[in-house]
């Protein structure tokens, strides 16, 4: 091993220009392999971080009837299935070890209503306890008109994206009730207008759940603007509301509704079936409701425990470290035997595409480097190549004076080897350090698909020991894969050379 | 006993559609301890034979026998296995190894072998000593004149104890002084080493020095003896 690293290393400083080539495309190679995954890292973890800490949790329990586990983009008009039994939910969450937090909350689609416009427009609703809300996602918007609603309020918290698309459709501007016109965050075609410009402070909207037509449209007072400190363009479509009006707009069973008592005469009417219930339909005449606004909580309701009402999903922040997959399996079996209807999914699976984002971030920098070490190793198979066949006398005589195959295959191996070594680990050692240097220079952005990819507001790469790792391991892949084809080559050439070439 | 056993030893080349006969059947036998030197024109196959000898080439048809094991049969392995323990190898143009110095390269086939590093090293000075380069120990062929130079070849065919060196014209690339100095060194590490020299030459000049000469010519050993 000592005489074949000589030989190689001797031979590397004898080569000097052939060896800085192959050393530059290494270094290059490394460094930017070691940056991409640095970047790629720190953009995953800030989407992570976002998401899990900004808007849904680690883990997210969904209807066990619920199709698909993406509950948070899901394709417009596709509803997710009410979780019934929360109650049952409740208990095996306090008790699991695992589980830090927990938010159990509405999520569907409604429909933005208004007369003067043809084409209704569409908004996600999120219908949660504002008090357990702020607990749970602490910081991840800021209120940049009107308020916070009060515990128990029913109140709508209308984010700035959602109310730039709403004023596309209808040309309305929203306000929160009681609040003035700030032209600070007006979108610049309605400051243009601001003659024209129509203001309102309520909004009216319908539900839809698929398979039900009980839904109804509500009219819900804005009680503020938000702004999300980051991924604003895909959290700015999820419009917060109280629970009980959620549940109320999306015709869910309230838990007003559920601690109702029901009269005799109430489960009469419940209990007719087949011709009776025509009776209950005699009239011709339709008369037009105008919509409801959401109730002040009276006594009853205020009085009844939200979790007695019906949710969609219930978002779980875990304890520090503990892994997903032991949670999710963990969690299931502890809602089984609860005999709760639902079930555990991860956070990227249950944001859908969303979630596939670091996925797909990774697998193109996976991509990129498959590219960039592809013409790598071109380049140094080739240079390589060409050493071994003008080294074919010197390689000849070494085989006939008794070097196997493999000896001379690994000259050409330990070469490349050290070459790796050298400029390769100088191009890791450089990624590490731009990997610290880069956040330094604290490049910012408030672009909201920027700050997607920077995974935050500030471009902040992070390498940890497993990206130092993937970067050595992949130098070692490329090396390899470089010294395949010389070796070969070099191993080919026979004693006859040492001679032909006399 | 023979070191060398040859029987009707055939090499043809493929030249396009054409095959060249380069051996044409060839019998020779060599004693160990010999001194021979097998001459003939350019084209007659001194080489070609030299390199079957030293199982650097295949034999198309026959026998070949190095100190009494078949060779035309082995596997690459076997064949760069005998090279190594049993052949000693003195080119025309000296082919050493660039990046390694005298004593480097002198100790290389000991290494090959895995023989322990600071014995290699003794047998390597001694040799180089022998043959005359101790000055010279550290360094590099390029460094060398090509006199300096085949003494390091030589030193090096002898460092592994083989039964047989052979050697493809040794003289081609030197000046005749210092030709006629290799020579002598090489019939001396003969007498001292008492190790088999089988080397080819179409210089006469050369011919005073082997105690055996065979001539070949067209790929056919011409009639033996010629006394030296």
């Amino acid at each position: 091993m000592k005489l074949l690293l000589t030989i190689a290393w001797r031979n590397i400083l004898r080569h000097k220009g052939k060896s800085l080539v192959i050393g530059a495309i290494l270094f290059t190679g490394a460094f930017l392999m070691t940056l991409g995954n640095g970047v790629v890292s720190g953009m995953a973890r800030g989407i992570e971080k976002n998401v899990i800490n900004g808007f849904m949790g680690d883990i997210v329990v969904i209807s066990a009837k619920q199709k698909s586990d993406n509950v948070l983009l899901n394709m417009m008009g596709t509803s997710i299935e009410p979780v019934t039994d929360y109650k049952l939910i409740k208990p095996a969450l306090a008790a699991s070890p695992l589980v830090e937090r927990w938010l159990p909350a509405g999520k569907n689609m409604a429909m933005l209503l208004d007369e003067n416009s043809d084409a209704p427009g569409f908004a996600y609703l999120l219908g949660v306890d504002f008090a357990e809300y702020r607990k749970m996602f602490p910081g991840n918007f800021e209120v940049i008109e009107g308020s916070y609603p009060a515990p128990g309020e029913r109140a709508l918290l209308i984010p700035s994206f959602a109310r730039d698309e709403f004023y596309n459709y209808y040309n309305i501007w929203y306000l929160p009730e009681g609040g003035r016109l700030v032209k600070a965050n007006l979108k610049k075609e309605a400051l243009e207008r601001l003659d024209t410009l129509v203001l309102s402070s309520s909004v009216v909207m319908m539900g839809m759940s698929g398979g039900m037509n009980t839904t109804s449209d509500i009219r819900f007072p804005v009680r503020g603007i938000v702004r999300y400190g980051a991924l604003n363009q895909i959290f700015g479509h999820f419009c917060l509301v109280d629970i009980e009006s959620y549940r109320e707009c999306l015709g869910y069973f309230t838990a007003a509704d559920m601690s109702a008592q029901v009269t005799k005469e109430e489960k009469a009417l419940l209990s007719l079936e087949g011709g009776g219930l025509d009776s209950l339909f005699g009239g011709d005449e339709l008369e037009a409701a105008a919509p409801a606004a959401p109730r002040r909580l009276t006594e009853r309701s205020r009085a009844a425990d939200p979790a007695d009402g019906v949710y969609n999903a219930v978002f779980i922040k875990l304890k520090p470290g503990v892994p997903y997959k032991k949670a999710v399996k963990e969690l299931n079996a502890a809602l089984k035997a609860a005999g709760a209807d639902a079930r555990a999914v991860t956070w990227n699976k249950a944001a859908g595409p969303m979630g596939s984002m670091t996925l797909i971030i990774r697998s193109a920098l996976f991509i990129f480097v498959l590219l960039l070490f592809s013409v790598a190793v071109i380049i140094i198979v080739n240079t390589l190549t060409m050493a071994a066949m003008e080294r074919a006398s010197e390689i000849g005589m070494m085989r006939a004076v008794g070097a196997q195959k493999p000896f001379i295959g690994g000259m050409f191996l330990g070469e490349t080897a050290i070459l790796s070594a050298v400029f390769g680990g100088a191009g890791i050692l450089a990624g590490v350090l731009a990997v610290e240097l880069i956040p330094l220079l604290k490049i910012s952005t408030t672009n909201d698909m920027l700050q997607l990819l920077y995974g935050g507001d500030i471009f902040r790469p992070m390498l940890d020991l497993y990206g130092v790792a993937l970067a050595v391991f992949q130098l070692g892949v490329v090396t390899v894969l470089a010294a395949l084809y010389p070796m070969k080559v070099a191993a080919g050439i026979t004693p006859l050379e040492a001679i032909a070439r006399d | 006993m023979n070191i060398i056993e040859i029987k009707n030893l055939k090499k043809d080349y493929p030249l396009g559609k054409t095959i060249v006969p380069a051996l044409r059947g060839v019998d020779l036998e060599v004693a160990e301890g010999e001194f021979m030197s097998i001459i003939g024109p350019s084209g007659s196959g001194k080489t070609t034979l030299l390199n079957v000898i030293g199982c650097i080439d295949q034999a198309t048809a026959g026998s070949v026998k190095i100190a009494g094991s078949e060779i035309t049969a082995l596997d690459d392995r076997a064949v760069t296995d005998i090279r190594l323990h049993k052949i000693g190898f003195i080119f025309q143009t000296f082919n050493l190894i660039p990046v390694l110095d005298v004593l480097e390269n002198i100790e290389f086939p000991l290494l090959l072998m895995k023989r322990p590093a600071a014995e290699a090293r003794k047998r390597a000075e001694k040799l180089a000593a022998e043959v005359g380069l101790s000055e010279y120990v550290r360094h590099r062929p390029a460094e060398l004149s090509g006199g300096q130079r085949q003494r390091v070849a030589i030193a090096r065919a002898l460092v592994t104890g083989p039964d047989i060196v052979l050697a493809d014209e040794p003289t081609a690339n030197l000046d005749s002084v210092t030709g006629a100095s290799i020579l002598e060194l090489m019939r001396e590490m003969n007498e001292v080493e008492k190790t088999t020299f089988v080397f080819s030459t179409h210089d006469a000049a050369v011919l005073k020095y082997a105690r055996r000469i065979v001539r070949i010519k067209d790929g056919l050993i011409e009639k033996e003896p010629v006394a030296a």
